[in-house]
């Protein structure tokens, strides 16, 4: 599979060419064009129904949609155009073998190798700094895109490293991470606007974004009408 | 036909569109285009071509007034920025027709001629469907995106999400209909706002052009964060 990364930085797209019989998972609604010889599949877990109900519904539960869309080619050559949602930029994670955390909503695709998990519980203590944030387990051989509100920068934590967790994008799990307030004190940090953060320690690669998405929709949502 | 002396810069992210008029003449634009301009420039808002006309520009997505910029005895300059943050373009109409997505149009040159079209119940009902703009006549036509714009050249058959065409050429065939086996994203949510993952099917020989990015989604992603009402 070719992947190219287009219109970078703020407007990226993926543009992936796959030859026969390749398949590319990807987040629903992340299409936005492609050419005819590729099959669609909406799954609720992993295509040909493994995964099935209760892990969608699980997935359902932690934030992200229900549902994945598969798409294989047909036909040798095939390209496809993928999205993300916010404005920002995609990079290429190519695991080997290891396991990638991801944002829930920085996953936007990832091809046959990997498998995914987004029932993964491990940061579910992020709920309590107001972000309802979900994060997709990604493990195996093979690439897995990931998206980012804004640019996206690594950090080769080698030490202790602190980051809030609306500005992670995905980490390897050779990383240990504690759930930590920001300051000295929980109210300071709850002032001072940092909430909680991320704190690892150990080796691996860590992805951030510039952005960090639950402040932007906090400062949108107030000028809309209520709902 | 004259010559159009114009220049884009900040692309693809915040697209701005200079347009250096020389004495007498004319480009009319979308209402709220106009960034900024020398005084040597006259603007007038106004219904152009009749009300019938506007209204299928109406129907189009694009406002019922046109503004037309005439540069008076000295050339003068006009900046357009549209709304969105994203990418411009702009394709001569050689007595040819170009379609234009709703909200796409910024600006084009004498002796282009816009109408609505609507690409049926199907597309207009779905929210995200088809409803066109069509650019015919001779002459240069400015348009915009969210997000950069990718040029696509079809020579067989290719499929575009609704939400993501920009423009395309009037030799290509298109048809919008439900790809077999896509669910769209966030279905309650795509309730609200329209769209029912319906994409178009190009054919023929022709060019389309795609935004890489859509307000629909971030709408729905915004969506969450407003305040609930109070029930009292």
């Amino acid at each position: 599979m070719k992947i190219e990364i287009l219109a970078r930085p703020a407007a990226s797209v993926a543009k992936l060419t796959l030859s026969e019989n390749e398949t590319i998972t990807c987040e629903v609604g992340a299409m936005i064009a492609m050419t005819p010889g590729l099959d669609v599949e909406t799954t609720s877990g992993k295509k040909g129904g493994g995964g099935g109900m209760l892990k969608g519904l699980k997935r359902m539960f932690a934030g992200e949609n229900f549902f994945l869309n598969h798409f294989t080619a047909t036909e040798p050559d095939q390209t496809l155009l993928l999205g993300p949602t916010m404005l920002g930029d995609i990079t290429r994670h190519k695991l080997t073998g290891g396991t990638l955390i991801v944002q829930g909503s920085s996953w936007l695709a990832s091809d046959a190798g990997i498998e995914i998990d987004a029932t993964w519980q491990g940061l579910g203590k992020a709920l309590f700094s107001g972000e309802s944030m979900f994060w997709v387990k990604c493990s195996g051989a093979g690439n897995v895109l990931l998206s980012s509100f804004g640019a996206i920068y690594t950090v080769d934590v080698t030490e202790d490293y602190v980051v809030d967790t609306g500005h992670i994008v995905a980490f390897e799990d050779t990383l240990q991470f504690k759930i930590a307030k920001a300051g000295a004190s929980l109210i300071g940090s709850f002032l001072g606007g940092e909430g909680l953060v991320c704190r690892f320690s150990g080796q691996g690669k860590l992805y951030c974004q510039s952005h960090n998405p639950p402040s932007f929709g906090a400062m949108l949502g107030p000028k809309l009408k209520a709902r | 036909m004259s010559n159009l002396d114009f220049e884009f810069s900040q692309q693809p992210d915040f697209s701005l569109l200079t347009v250096r008029l020389q004495p007498g003449q004319q480009i009319f634009a979308e209402p709220s285009a106009m960034a900024a301009m020398e005084t040597t420039i006259a603007m007038r808002a106004g219904l152009k071509g009749g009300w019938k006309k506007a209204l299928g520009r109406m129907l189009g997505g694009e406002s019922l007034v046109m503004n037309t910029f005439t540069a008076g005895d000295v050339p003068g300059e006009v900046m357009f920025a549209p709304g969105p943050p994203g990418d411009m373009m702009n394709y001569r109409l050689k007595s040819n027709s170009l379609y234009l997505q709703r909200g796409a149009f910024l600006a084009h040159a004498p002796g282009v001629e816009l109408s609505g079209k609507w690409g049926g119940a199907k597309g207009f009902f779905s929210g995200q469907g088809l409803v066109l703009l069509k650019a015919t006549g001779s002459g240069e036509i400015f348009f915009n995106s969210y997000g950069a714009i990718l040029e696509i050249d079809v020579t067989d058959e290719y499929i575009v999400d609704t939400g993501y065409i920009v423009a395309f050429e009037d030799t290509l065939n298109y048809k919008v209909t439900a790809l077999k086996g896509l669910r769209p994203a966030k279905t309650i949510k795509n309730f609200l706002f329209g769209g029912e993952g319906l994409v178009c099917r190009f054919s023929g020989q022709g060019k389309v052009w795609v935004q890489t990015r859509y307000v629909v989604p971030l709408l729905s992603w915004v969506f969450p964060f407003r305040p609930t009402k109070k029930s009292d």
